[in-house]
């Protein structure tokens, strides 16, 4: 079989290179003004890759403050201003824009389409969330502050009322907060619900549902997931705009609001958004994992069911985050036991990968070590996420670096770890170059080494009391040697970061020629042009199975003889 | 996003959305807008006048047709193949999945055992009470008097005549108690399929008496000095027995871990289960 190739007419295209060089405005116009929905996925990603540095080195500053007892290396205020920003970009300038970079990317590709279902409401939503963030930063400069100067939102991502009042949060931070989270929220919805239509109207032939590639099926959940919980967050930030502008009291309490309203507003959008981050990663678990350990996913349809099953489960969490607060006997109890039922159908996927990895021929390439490495740091993150959600353990450990060190293993740990081995994974299929695995293999384990170093030792320096948010602690307290070791750990994740940055830019002049199908793996994506041409397929292709390549290598033994 | 076939040789011309910049625009004009509330109502009113000149060039985009642009193709075939041409399929034991067990007793044949064995146990209880004490109310108002409130050290005597409100709360406890413990025994049956006599009759019985024993002391150390535990031992071992035994009566089921996964999401798949059971059938 090694001499033989199997032809699909049509399905393949080569287009010949431009061969005129554009000016530096022409090249300009066509990303403004493009709808291309690969173009505008990789807006997404440069968009998520430029903040993804800003929030880090935002990260950076703050492990510099912590690591000694007594330090002044940031004043109070710019302490406060860094921490807010930092949280507020890596959720939603960060993580959420990565999604839809991967999403915009590879699902009309995977399911053989030309394009989003609405190309000119993606470029909007992708505008949205651009100036949506670039507003959020202004505050800096143009927040008007106490002193004359810019002052960023400085109340934490969560923004807790009543400090976002106006009595104490005068200037315009948190405004710029508010107004800049409702714009970009716009955007998320937009692009939900562009995902959304485009999965469930614009499959190819034979791509039915339950054909699908299970990258495409976490999108169309999360996407569905996002439009039911960032209307929450939008409809908590107009009242905030509105306590701040028009003199309403939603928030206050002494006029007769709540600022425990705020709570669940804000939470009932927060812990499902951990879901919203976290299924992308999912998403590149399901391609990764199979085509590296050379097998079929492991259960489909249980992993479609546990994907679903994780969504619903977890629009009905949120005030595990609140045990602290006051709550009934019954309510604390409801939320225990439901935050512990998430733990059902994420074990079904963490068994299912598991599954897939068992017995196969796994090929530890830097996307597969990623992947691995993620595997194993969800499973960390999640039973932390399990002993914190028994509220008698929560009233001891809320609040502390214990909580930190849990949610950073979620989002760093599994989140970060897993798009970064996305990136070596569709690096090929979107520059048609090979990223540099000598390079990744550094960037790997650096990024391994220095996030345990960090966040394993949170957990103790949680354990040990230190409360999440403090600007400074005295030396007194023991926890001084930790917090130099939690600071040097992060020292080394950010140098793992550059060498990515580094490996992104020279592999894209240097890397090595990847071909179509570099990874040898299944899903259509694979089976056109590295990078695609501007319509993906000249010819929509058909499937007849989950693997269509697999069928088209192996017509032996095909996948549909078994489906 | 249609075709536009130009000539046989392959070349066509595919229509995809023309490049624009409305989208770009209106979404600049919506986050001047919401901009102009922290800087200047001017800025708000610019925004206003962008989204509206955004709208109307997108409307034209899109009214009465959508605009497109045709890209031209190059259409040629492709090779699709792959470096590891062998396929070698996981090896599996024949029987691999045999632990599970293929049979078990359905959930409700523990109730009707619960139930069954709630009424049998009450006769060595009552042998017991008129053996030891002359009276049969002995373990009927121990069992009852320990589920009212107010009943505090009564006398040898009131344990050994007749009271309707503790015959009643002991009825009460007893089949409560015993329908639970039955639930419970039917949902443990997948567990230990193979002997429930052994296991749900005799082993079980004995290991909750020494835990009932354990703490009784602590919970109620009235009740813990007025029970006889070898009596209890055999009465709960009468249960445990007379549960199994009807348990054992009711039937085995095929348990849902060896159907199909059709089958078990309750997916009517006809000839499916037909099929299965005929090969089984077969087999034997």
């Amino acid at each position: 079989m090694a001499d033989q190739t199997f032809p699909i007419g049509g399905t393949l295209d080569l287009t010949p290179p431009r061969v005129a060089r554009k000016t530096f405005l022409e090249w300009m116009h066509e990303w403004v003004t493009t709808v291309d929905h690969k173009r505008i996925g990789l807006l997404y990603i440069w968009f998520s890759i430029i903040f993804l540095l800003v929030g880090g080195a935002e990260a950076l500053a703050l492990r510099i403050q912590l690591a000694t007892p007594d330090s002044h290396f940031l004043s109070p205020d710019t302490y406060n201003r860094l921490f807010t920003m930092h949280g507020t970009t890596m959720v939603f300038l960060m993580g959420m824009p990565f999604l839809f970079g991967f999403a915009n990317y590879i699902v009309p590709l995977q399911i053989g389409a030309r394009d989003m279902a609405f190309p000119r409401l993606n470029a909007f939503s992708f505008w949205l969330t651009a100036f949506g963030g670039a507003m959020l930063y202004y505050s800096f400069i143009g927040g008007s502050g106490l002193y004359g100067v810019g002052n960023a939102p400085d109340v934490t991502w969560w923004a807790y009322a009543p400090l976002t009042s106006r009595a104490f949060s005068p200037g315009h931070g948190v405004d710029y907060w508010a107004l800049s989270l409702i714009v970009t929220g716009i955007g998320t919805l937009g692009g939900a619900i562009n995902i959304i239509a485009t999965v469930l109207s614009m499959r190819c032939k034979g791509m039915t549902l339950l054909r699908m590639p299970l990258f495409a099926w976490l999108m169309l959940v999360v996407s569905g997931l996002l439009l039911i919980t960032i209307t929450p967050l939008t409809a908590a930030q107009v009242m905030l705009t509105i306590d701040r502008y028009l003199g309403g009291h939603f928030f206050d309490t002494q006029a007769g609001g709540s600022a425990v309203v705020w709570m669940h507003f804000f939470w009932i959008f927060g812990h499902p958004e951990v879901y919203v981050l976290v299924f992308p990663a999912f998403a590149i678990a399901n391609e990764v994992i199979p085509v590296f350990s050379r097998k079929p996913i492991f259960g489909y349809p249980a992993m479609v069911a546990a994907s679903v099953g994780i969504a619903f489960i977890s629009l009905g969490v949120w005030a595990h985050h609140m045990f602290t607060v006051g709550m009934t006997s019954v309510d604390n109890t409801f939320f225990v036991l439901s935050t512990e039922l998430v733990g059902v159908p994420t074990g079904i996927k963490i068994f299912n990968w598991l599954a897939t990895m068992w017995g196969g021929k796994i090929r530890f390439k830097v996307p597969m070590l990623f992947l691995t490495a993620f595997l194993f740091q969800f499973l960390i993150a999640g039973l932390t996420g399990i002993i914190l959600s028994i509220a008698p353990f929560d009233w001891q450990l809320h609040n502390s670096y214990f909580v930190i060190a849990h949610f950073h293993y979620m989002l760093v740990g599994s989140i970060i770890f897993a798009i970064f081995g996305g990136f070596y994974y569709w690096y090929p299929k979107v520059t048609g170059r090979m990223m540099s695995e000598k390079l990744g293999k550094w960037h790997f384990w650096l990024m391994l080494i220095g996030f345990h170093v960090t966040f394993d030792t949170m957990h103790f320096v949680g354990l040990m009391g230190m409360p999440r948010s403090i600007y400074n602690y005295d030396a007194s307290r023991g926890w001084a040697h930790l917090n130099m070791i939690v600071s040097l750990g992060g020292a080394v994740q950010g140098i793992a970061v550059l060498i990515f940055a580094v490996n992104l830019i020279w592999s894209y002049y240097k890397g090595k020629e990847a071909g179509n199908d570099p990874w040898d793996a299944w899903t259509l994506e694979w089976s056109t042009s590295s990078p695609p041409p501007v319509y993906n397929y000249a010819v929509e292709p058909e499937v007849r199975s989950r693997r269509p390549l697999w069928d088209l290598k192996h017509p032996e033994d095909p996948d549909w003889s078994y489906e | 996003m249609s075709e536009e076939h130009k000539s046989a040789s392959h070349i066509e011309t595919i229509q995809l959305p023309s490049p624009t910049a409305w989208p770009i625009i209106m979404a600049f004009g919506v986050t001047l807008g919401v901009l102009g509330l922290v800087t200047n109502l001017g800025v708000t009113a610019l925004g206003v006048v962008l989204v509206l000149c955004g709208a109307v060039g997108w409307f034209r985009q899109v009214l009465p047709h959508e605009a497109h642009e045709g890209v031209p193709v190059v259409v040629e075939e492709i090779a699709i193949e792959t470096e590891r041409p062998h396929v070698e399929q996981v090896v599996v034991e024949e029987h691999h999945r045999e632990h599970f067990p293929l049979e078990t007793f359905p959930v409700l044949s523990g109730i009707k055992g619960g139930i069954a064995g709630g009424i049998a146990m009450i006769v060595p209880a009552l042998i017991y009470g008129y053996l030891s004490h002359g009276s049969i109310w002995w373990p009927v108002n121990l069992l009852g008097g320990a589920g009212v409130a107010n009943w505090r050290n009564p006398s040898i005597a009131d344990i050994t005549q007749f009271h309707w409100e503790w015959l009643f709360i002991a009825c009460v406890i007893q089949a409560v108690v015993s329908i639970l413990v039955g639930l419970l025994y039917g949902a443990m049956l997948p567990m230990l399929p193979r002997h429930p006599i052994i296991l749900g009759g005799i082993l079980a019985p004995v290991l909750w008496t020494g835990v009932i024993h354990a703490f009784l002391n602590t919970v109620n150390p009235f009740l813990d000095q007025n029970i006889a535990w070898g009596w209890f031992l055999v009465s709960q071992v009468t249960f445990g027995l007379v549960a199994g035994w009807v348990v054992s009566r009711q039937g085995r089921k095929r348990t849902p871990q060896s159907l199909p996964f059709i089958l078990r999401m309750g997916i009517e798949a006809p000839g499916l289960e037909h099929d299965q059971d005929h090969e089984e059938d077969h087999k034997a």
